[in-house]
């Protein structure tokens, strides 16, 4: 592949994020995220803000490097870990936590970031981007599903996908992740396309 | 007092059909056109071929050829003349679109004893009774229409000229400089300003402006100005696909939704908010937020 060609995280790792409705195992290898974490209801105003925050410094991040002549890539969707949701009593939603994430190529390191930081704090473009972080995440064996419809049903495609690992003998180790490849904002809840995954392991006898 | 009906448009459009029958002789300018109708140049276009179900110059070169047929069967002047008078400069350019329209080439055309052209869901035919039928002007059709009232707002733009097939190419220049100084963070919106109708305006022609909001501290330079889309009422409806599709959402946009409305567009132009990125969304899920100016609430008096 020529190195000016575009660079896209999801065809390049995509048995990562094929998904259908039968909850299937995947290996997940490490990967490079953009993270940024926070508590409160989704769609709330702190949930909200992050967003506007994680975005803004991908955006940047990339067009710097564009604009430098390096090779480009597709900014990828919006995904999420939810660690309450493994909890045996979970929070009401307004106590939620989570990690609001974009997946990165690994060669955006914490100094693209420091820059694109700056470079926001200078436009004004509001504080939350300093809470942007650059983790890397090796989630390993994990049970992987497609949830199609609103984020409130998402329930019965998790209890399959339990149902599923158990069946193999397998613990769930968490955290929750999703991946929202549809657009809230405007397409229909009952046309939302979610990657549920969950990471687990052989449950030791 | 009375709002802006329906029977108003139709009768707008009904005297645009009846002048362009009596002047198919001459150039019928698309503003002329407009003025005709009471319509801003901007709209009038996409107004016509909503509510007619064929673009102006489609309906202007349909009308010229069945008066040409006509001439051939009534009269005796040559083909070359007759292809003339409907505007073509050559026998092979007239003969070419003839057949398409009428399935025989003019002179054989001349000989048959009947042959008729395809009728055309508008019912409008060059020298019948007009028995004009407008486009499913359905009540309460599927299109979600909201009224939003907007403020003024910044933006810093990109001027595209050229094919609206590539203005992809300025989008990614304007935002690669936008981005790089910081631009593209918070609550930052990407707009387009579509100056230009592609089905009027050659396409070497057309303007188009690439926009972001942008706040007071941003000044202009090189190729990035600024400009403000003016604040006040516009109706939105969001296109759902992909970019080169839009032209079916405005056709039911302003041919359909828009005469039910009881409002009229001021004259300026469209624009298209663009809600997601198409380096990572699949084209048939593209959501694009269209927004037409409107014309303070009008009154018309009652007579």
């Amino acid at each position: 592949m020529a190195t000016s060609e575009k660079l896209d995280l999801y065809k390049e790792n995509k048995k990562e994020y094929a998904a259908t409705s039968k909850p299937a195992l995947i290996e997940m290898h490490q990967a490079t995220y953009l993270s940024i974490s926070g508590e409160g209801a989704p769609g709330g105003t702190a949930f909200s803000d992050a967003i506007g925050a994680l975005y803004g410094v991908a955006f940047t991040i990339k067009m710097t490097r564009k604009f430098a002549g390096k090779r480009d890539y597709a900014v990828c969707k919006l995904e999420a870990l939810w660690p309450n949701l493994n909890c045996e009593a979970a929070p009401d939603k307004e106590h939620w936590t989570w990690d609001l994430m974009i997946r990165t190529p690994e060669f955006i390191t914490q100094k693209h970031l420091r820059q694109a930081i700056e470079t926001l704090l200078k436009r004004r473009k509001g504080t939350d981007v300093q809470r942007v972080e650059l983790r890397e995440i090796k989630e390993g064996l994990c049970v992987q599903a497609l949830h199609v419809g609103p984020y409130e049903n998402e329930g019965k495609t998790i209890a399959a996908m339990r149902a599923f690992g158990e069946k193999q003998k397998m613990r769930f180790t968490g955290p929750h992740h999703e991946v929202y490849l549809s657009d809230p904002r405007r397409v229909a809840p009952s046309k939302l396309k979610t990657i549920l995954r969950e990471p687990l392991m052989k449950a030791e006898e | 007092m009375r709002t802006l009906t329906l029977y108003d448009y139709k009768r707008r459009i009904l005297r645009v059909l009846v002048h362009i029958q009596q002047h198919l002789d001459e150039p019928l300018p698309l503003e002329e056109l407009a003025e005709v109708a009471c319509f801003s140049a901007y709209h009038f276009h996409r107004v016509f071929k909503g509510m007619v179900g064929e673009s102006v110059k489609e309906h202007l070169r349909r009308l010229r050829l069945e008066r040409a047929a006509s001439q051939l069967k009534l009269g005796s002047a040559s083909v070359i003349d007759i292809a003339l008078g409907a505007g073509y400069d050559s026998h092979e350019a007239f003969t070419r679109s003839f057949k398409a329209a009428f399935g025989t080439a003019p002179s054989q055309f001349r000989l048959a004893r009947r042959v008729e052209a395809a009728r055309v869901p508008s019912g409008v035919h060059y020298r019948e009774r007009m028995k004009m039928r407008f486009r499913t002007l359905r009540r309460g059709g599927s299109m979600k229409v909201e009224i939003k009232r907007l403020k003024p707002m910044r933006v810093a733009f990109m001027r595209h000229v050229g094919p609206y097939g590539e203005v992809g190419k300025t989008w990614e220049a304007f935002l690669t400089v936008m981005g790089k100084d910081g631009y593209l963070g918070g609550n930052t919106m990407m707009l387009g300003i579509c100056h230009d109708d592609p089905e009027v305006t050659p396409p070497a022609k057309l303007r188009y402006d690439a926009c972001l909001t942008v706040d007071e501290s941003f000044s202009p330079n090189g190729d990035i100005g600024v400009q403000t889309v003016a604040g006040g009422d516009y109706a939105m409806t969001t296109h759902t696909g992909p970019y080169n599709h839009l032209g079916r959402t405005y056709a039911e946009f302003m041919g359909q939704w828009l005469p039910r409305s009881g409002r009229e567009l001021s004259n300026a132009p469209c624009f298209e908010v663009y809600l997601n990125d198409p380096q990572s969304t699949p084209p048939e899920e593209l959501l694009t937020d269209i927004y037409a100016p409107l014309q303070k609430q009008l009154q018309v008096a009652r007579r």
